[in-house]
């Protein structure tokens, strides 16, 4: 027992769209010395759920959800009302207005967004909530993957109904896919006039609809965050952030989440253990892979069909495999040289590997240890996704002639080999030994004979 | 939900939200079952505001409602005259506005660029927020700044022998009178400021003007607005003026192409000297411009590149929305160089 030490590492995030990339991937350790010789016999232990404060319990589907709007229509204070509510029934820790204003990430705007800043949750769901500050910003954090919103709320004062820069916000709302919005009418305590609360409403729900989403079927919740905070008025204040928070509940739908999809492992490492075959070796992206399973292998041109015959997962013997899960597959019938990193284990007829995509792309700021300069269509940097690498071409949107550091923008890329990339995926680019950016891919496109000729 | 004479206003206006907004008050019912009987027992209507007139008056003017439904009631439903007390409101409520918001962070903003013949204007305004950054109303704005630093110093070319720049700070900026009326540049700014609800500050000015044969390479890069307001306007998050004079032999026709190369470089490297021709091309770290790799060959430097083209660069200026200034910069210059 005295021999013993144990010597956790917990990863806080397993964000792992590239190993090199902006993705960080906070380390904790924690050591317990129990006598000096038990240096001698650390063992490595990976473990997931262990935390040294206070163990998250995943017992609630979890959502993202931002609040977009003016800067002085409220949406801070709402974000206060709603921990403060839920503070009630240990559903949230409060946080004052000031604490969420002043935290250390509002002040540092534009370098990210803490996407884990404010959470609670309701009696059905988890929330992280984000405040959206600019619109170049939120991009940059959706595309490095920091910050995610599945839904928005839309805070408009009532007081002011909406502004000409709502336009805006609901364009971004929408470049970013964000497909349900609910409207918070803010300040309605100071409005005692209730057709005017009515042709706010109207407005907005109008514009809502004028910009695609369902103007009619949009949950517009009147109520007043002030009164919530300051315990008065009970009807626009505290019932009316429940009601709020009842229809993001129902209205905003739960993501569709990794484990019903297809399993895609994508390579790490591959091993050759001797009397009983070969092993590859990697995380899980998505999916849950069983023994017995048919899987086929994908990239660098090669496509090979084979068996999982065997699981293990820290030494042991698993039946199952779940998305995330850190695992070694035993598989039938291949070679080590076979099998290479970089390529991917998924099911049969899954995914096909990709050439050529469409990807908005964040290029990071000098600040950020990205490029001095910027960069025109002759670049040509190597694209790192899943556990893969390969040099690619881009061409620039035909309104741009180039790209500035801090930037972000849709590029098209072509890689010089197919390789497993699809829609929706991260990829990082490096140039030399610089990372210069982070992308997330929007479409897949098609090959032409052009876009061929130019690797050759 | 307000005092004691709340409840009969309360039953008048619900009256005629009944004729009128139909709509909104089942959506309404949905969301607040309990608010719903509120509807249904108005006998009188108190509320002499059209409502049809009041949406008309805030679609077109885009004032709060509030404001909106005040003019109508003072006016007894002319629209018109409802429209002329809104506009002098705004001003009044700008200004409030303005004084209140002041000092807030303005990080955010647009450079815009106007060329109007051998004149360029070049002018920073900023904002809180990307958001208004991306709007018409602040690109109105942006340009209204424009147009008046432009017409503050028409006339003022005659016979040049060289070129001139002059920067205006925030102080002469806001005293300007815009080209379309007489009213200050800082009224339309306070009006913005009502409008848009964010902090706004005209931020620097730069006005170049050159002799005939001279010409400036002009590039804004950034934002494209959705509607484009005026050709000859630019907007973006950087812009950049090349002062170039040509050798008697280059071909004029290709200028604007070559000034534009020249000005994205300017942008894209941001040099801090001219350099002269004689400088050795340095590294990607150099920063005079001649000496520089151009940006769109870097297989040479601009000095090779420029000389190849047989024109002369003179000066440059470069502003990138939000960036910090040296205080010797903002202040007004007269400046001309002999050749």
């Amino acid at each position: 027992m005295a021999s013993l030490v144990m010597l956790s590492v917990c990863r806080t995030a397993v964000l792992r769209s590239c190993s090199l990339g902006l993705q960080q991937l906070s380390l904790q350790t924690k050591q317990t010395y129990l006598s000096p010789a038990s240096c001698f016999y650390r063992i490595l232990h990976r473990n997931y759920a262990v935390e040294a404060k206070k163990v998250f319990v995943r017992d609630k589907p979890h959502v993202n959800i931002g609040t977009i709007g003016h800067v002085d229509h409220g949406k801070t204070t709402l974000t206060a009302a709603i921990t403060k509510i839920l503070a009630e029934t240990g559903d949230a820790k409060f946080k004052k207005y000031e604490e969420i204003d002043n935290a250390p990430e509002e002040k540092a705007r534009g370098i990210t967004i803490n996407a884990s800043h404010v959470e609670y949750s309701t009696a059905n769901r988890h929330y992280a909530h984000i405040d959206c500050p600019g619109h170049a910003d939120y991009v940059k954090n959706m595309i490095t993957g920091t910050a995610q919103m599945d839904g928005c709320i839309l805070v408009v004062a009532a007081t002011d109904g909406q502004m000409p820069q709502t336009r805006e916000h609901l364009l971004l709302a929408k470049q970013i896919g964000v497909e349900h919005v609910v409207v918070f009418m803010n300040k309605a305590d100071v409005v005692d006039d209730k057709e005017m609360l009515d042709l706010v409403e109207l407005e907005i729900r109008e514009l809502l609809t004028e910009f695609g989403y369902d103007g009619e079927q949009t949950p517009v919740i009147i109520g007043s965050a002030l009164c919530a905070l300051e315990n008065r008025n009970p009807d626009l204040g505290i019932n009316s952030v429940l009601k709020l928070l009842d229809s993001v509940d129902n209205y905003i739908p739960i993501p569709s989440r990794d484990l019903v999809e297809p399993f895609l492992f994508p390579i790490e490492a591959t091993y050759s253990i001797p009397g009983r075959g070969t092993v590859v070796t990697g995380i899980l992206e998505r999916g849950i892979i069983k023994k017995g399973d048919d899987c086929e292998f994908i990239g660098h041109n090669k496509y090979i069909k084979s068996t999982v015959t065997g699981i293990e997962m820290f030494h042991q013997s698993l039946e199952r495999a779940e998305a995330g899960d850190n695992l070694g597959a035993l598989v039938r019938g291949l070679k080590r040289e076979d099998v290479r990193r970089g390529m991917v284990m998924c099911k049969p007829g899954s995914i096909k590997p990709h050439q050529k995509i469409e990807a908005q792309v964040y290029v990071l700021s000098k600040a950020e240890g990205g490029r001095h300069t910027p960069f025109v269509s002759t670049f040509m940097p190597i694209m790192f996704s899943l556990t893969w690498d390969m040099n690619c071409r881009i061409t620039l949107p035909a309104s741009k002639e180039m790209v500035m550091p801090g930037e972000d923008t849709p590029l098209t890329l072509i890689l010089r080999q197919p390789m497993v990339i699809e829609k929706g995926q991260r990829f990082t680019l490096r140039d030399g030994n610089r990372t210069i950016g982070t992308g997330l891919v929007t479409n897949i496109l098609e090959m032409t004979p052009d876009d061929q000729a130019k690797w050759n | 939900m307000s005092s004691s004479w709340g409840l009969s206003r309360d039953q008048g206006m619900t009256f005629s939200l009944r004729a009128g907004c139909r709509m909104a008050s089942v959506l309404r019912a949905k969301v607040f079952p309990l608010r719903q009987a509120t509807y249904f027992h108005s006998e009188t209507n108190l509320f002499a505001t059209n409502k049809n007139l009041l949406v008309k008056l805030r679609k077109r003017t885009g004032y709060p409602f509030v404001n909106c439904k005040q003019a109508l009631e003072k006016f007894n439903n002319d629209p018109k005259q409802a429209e002329a007390w809104l506009h002098e409101q705004a001003q009044k409520e700008g200004w409030s506005k303005a004084s209140k918001l002041q000092g807030r962070k303005t990080a955010e903003g647009l450079i815009g660029l106007l060329q109007k013949g051998n004149c360029t204007v070049m002018v920073e305004v900023n904002c809180e927020t990307d958001f208004v950054a991306r709007n018409a109303k602040f690109q109105q704005l942006v340009q209204q700044v424009a147009q008046s630093v432009m017409k503050q110093y028409q006339g003022k070319q005659e016979n040049l022998s060289t070129y001139i720049k002059s920067f205006l700070g925030v102080d002469e900026l806001s005293q300007l009178k815009t080209s379309s009326d007489d009213t200050s540049l800082s009224d339309q700014m306070a009006l913005a400021i009502g409008r848009l609800g964010e902090n706004i500050t005209l931020r620097r000015a730069v006005w170049v003007v050159v002799p005939s044969n001279f010409f400036i390479g002009s590039y804004i890069h950034g934002i494209t607005p959705s509607h484009i307001i005026s050709p000859s306007m630019g907007f973006g998050r950087y812009g950049a003026l090349v002062i170039c004079q040509p050798s008697e032999q280059s071909s004029r026709n290709r200028f604007a192409d070559l000034g534009r190369r020249l000005a994205q470089h300017v942008v894209g490297m941001s040099p801090l000297s001219v350099g002269s021709l004689q400088d050795e091309p340095g590294s990607e770290m150099e920063t005079k411009m001649l000496a520089q790799p151009f940006l769109m060959d870097p297989n040479v430097s601009v000095g090779e590149y420029v000389y190849s083209q047989g024109v002369a660069v003179l000066d440059f200026l470069r502003f990138e929305c939000g960036e910090e200034l040296e205080m010797a910069e903002v202040e007004p210059v007269c400046h001309s160089v002999e050749n």
